[in-house]
């Protein structure tokens, strides 16, 4: 990690108004991350825990309450009208749900024409050229430009719109849950898709998924968000093998194992009871309120993010515990 | 034709008498100056009253006025009075229900509060209200009737448009950097004015019967120009002796609002989404030979 980050966020909010008069949704809680170029970051956590909006704070589909995102250096948050239309394109968005992120009354070759032009690219001729290169980098055959959207399959239709994105040159990927809505069969390839084009076109992508086995199979670093906040966040395989916040091990430990003896052995309380209400979070550390190893202290401060290991830090007061395997949120609760 | 297949195919869905009653409708009102046997104004108090004859197909009236061709002269004067009406209305209301869906916030508020004020008010009263002050006539009465239509269509293409805006595919375009002029002239209008088109084919029919209600009342259309409404006033008092001069502009009008509702009610309800077709099952069988070569290149 030498080189600077492409796109750096910095106590990023985003707050809703309540359904109860003066209250405010914190569905995005001082958020800081780093992207470096070329990467694959794995954004992890519950559905409702508002790692989607800040995907969409960060390229602009909701508005930050506080906070900035920079890109290549830029803060994004100082321009507006077609300045910051240009700017942000470097950042695009792939949506989860392919079905309804294409216009159903275009075909394949006018959504792409359409993107590129917008992209700026003037010549008629050149952009037909790019269409085919597009197809081609997504897997698709170059027939399928003269087809309507409506026509395609989930698998075709989510290429379409990763295609899409790439028209205008991202630096950025952020990929909301881009295989959720796919069959399981098709997500492998989409998948591998993802893996290639960031090989390929160097494209740094923030992948945001409920999915852990994804995101450990691509993603090189992971940030864990709960109840609006990062609770931890690492390289990728040490925060798989030594989870630091109760809140991670609990969520890895409720991942099914497919051997069913393995399945039986597993000696995690999993998670219980439901994330609390984001319009009034629990004081201190949001998490106390599920935790098997809160105490007092927990109610009152908000622990600090520990650093646990260059690149690993966890916001638990027991996170050098939990990564030195003295403690564990995952013993059964009732003996102590 | 392989084009056409398709529309053909969904038009072979709909209910077929209504579809040619307003297809019969639609022709007659179009050409309706070449097609009336005989000139619909020209008088013979000699022949009034008469009954069906060869050179009266549907007998005269009491000024002795061909019925039949008066019938189709006044189907040419509905449909276009109707089509004015519905266009001026709709252009007004998917105007206002364009803007008010893509800015939101307090032009939305605005724009809509407006609408509620129109819809308040029965058309037929602003209408009347209208031709009060300015006087009864053709233009009159279409813009009069245009004014108290404008607010329906505007509360339709507003939630229309609001649902389109807030489908991904727009923010997709936001993303990418698209600007407020292209997301709303290439996607927002197109899809809200297709959308809106469905509800007009419904409302066509109760227009019809506005314009002949203001014609019946003498607030309309003006004689010499047949129109149903007008046509039926006229052989009013003559009902016990010919009642055919009263019974067939009335079946004619019934005929257009009915044909009109059951049309636009098909329509409407033909937008369910459709099973798979064999273009998307080859699609589909695309896609699965398509895996294998993913999988080697993984």
């Amino acid at each position: 990690m030498t080189h600077a980050p492409v796109l750096k966020v910095e106590n990023l909010q985003t707050r809703f108004k309540s359904v109860q008069r003066g209250k405010y949704v914190h569905a995005v809680d001082d958020v800081s991350l780093e992207l470096y170029p070329g990467e694959i970051v794995g954004l992890v956590g519950e559905s409702g825990c508002g790692k989607s909006t800040l995907g969409r704070t960060i390229v602009g589909l909701e508005k930050a309450s506080g906070g900035r995102v920079l890109l290549d250096g830029v803060d994004l948050s100082g321009l507006s009208g077609a300045a910051l239309r240009n700017s942000r394109r470097a950042l695009q968005y792939v949506f989860q749900d392919p079905y309804s992120s294409l216009n159903e009354r275009q075909t394949v070759g006018e959504a792409l024409d359409e993107a590129l032009l917008i992209g700026g690219l003037r010549s008629q001729h050149e952009r037909n050229r790019r269409t085919k290169e597009l197809l081609d980098q997504v897997g698709l055959t170059h027939a399928i430009k003269d087809r309507h959207t409506r026509e395609l399959s989930g698998g075709q239709r989510q290429r379409v719109a990763i295609a899409r994105s790439l028209a205008v040159n991202p630096r950025v990927l952020i990929c909301d849950e881009p295989v959720s809505a796919l069959d399981l069969s098709i997500r492998a390839q989409v998948m591998n898709l993802f893996l290639r084009l960031q090989r390929e076109l160097g494209v740094a992508c923030l992948f945001i998924a409920h999915d852990l086995s994804l995101v450990r199979q691509a993603a090189s670093r992971v940030y864990v968000m709960y109840l609006g906040k990062i609770v931890e966040h690492g390289p990728s395989q040490e925060l798989y093998d030594r989870p630091s916040h109760p809140y991670s091990q609990m969520l890895l430990a409720s991942v099914p194992v497919v051997d069913p003896r393995v399945e039986k052995l597993r000696s995690a309380p999993l998670m219980v009871g439901e994330v609390p209400s984001p319009t009034s979070p629990p004081s201190g550390c949001r998490f106390r309120t599920r935790c098997p190893l809160a105490f007092d202290e927990c109610a009152r401060s908000t622990p600090p993010s520990y650093g646990l290991s260059p690149d690993h830090n966890a916001a638990c007061v027991f996170a050098a515990d939990l990564y030195g395997g003295k403690r564990s949120a995952l013993v059964r609760q009732g003996a102590g | 034709m392989k084009r056409l297949n398709p529309i053909l195919a969904r038009v072979n869905k709909m209910p077929r008498a209504a579809l040619i009653t307003i297809g019969l409708f639609i022709a007659l009102g179009t050409f309706a100056p070449w097609l009336a046997p005989q000139d619909p104004s020209a008088q013979n108090l000699l022949e009034a009253g008469g009954g069906p004859s060869a050179a009266h197909w549907l007998g005269t009236d009491h000024l002795g006025r061909d019925t039949f061709s008066r019938l189709i002269i006044a189907a040419n004067t509905s449909l276009v009075s109707v089509g004015s009406v519905l266009g001026i209305a709709m252009t007004i209301g998917i105007a206002m229900g364009t803007i008010a869906g893509y800015h939101r916030g307090w032009v939305d508020d605005l724009l809509m509060r407006v609408v509620d004020v129109g819809l308040s008010i029965p058309s037929l009263i602003i209408a009347l209200a209208v031709i009060g002050i300015v006087g009864p006539g053709y233009w009159t009465m279409v813009l009069a009737l245009a004014l108290a239509w404008w607010p329906m269509s505007g509360r339709i293409s507003r939630a229309v448009a609001v649902s389109i805006m807030s489908n991904p595919h727009i923010e997709a375009l936001r993303v990418l950097g698209a600007s407020p002029w292209r997301i709303y002239f290439n996607h927002l209008l197109p899809g809200t004015i297709g959308a809106v088109m469905v509800y007009a084919t419904a409302d066509a029919g109760v227009a019809a019967l506005a314009v002949a209600t203001l014609s019946f009342l003498g607030l309309g259309i003006q004689p010499p120009t047949p129109e149903w409404g007008q046509m039926l006033v006229d052989a009013l008092p003559y009902l016990e002796s010919d009642p055919r001069q009263v019974l067939l502009p009335g079946l004619a009008l019934t005929a257009a609002v009915i044909g009109f509702n059951t049309l636009g009610e098909s329509i409407a309800l033909n937008r369910i989404p459709k099973p798979l077709t064999r273009r998307m099952l080859a699609a589909r069988r695309i896609e699965v030979a398509g895996w294998a070569r993913e999988n080697v290149d993984a």
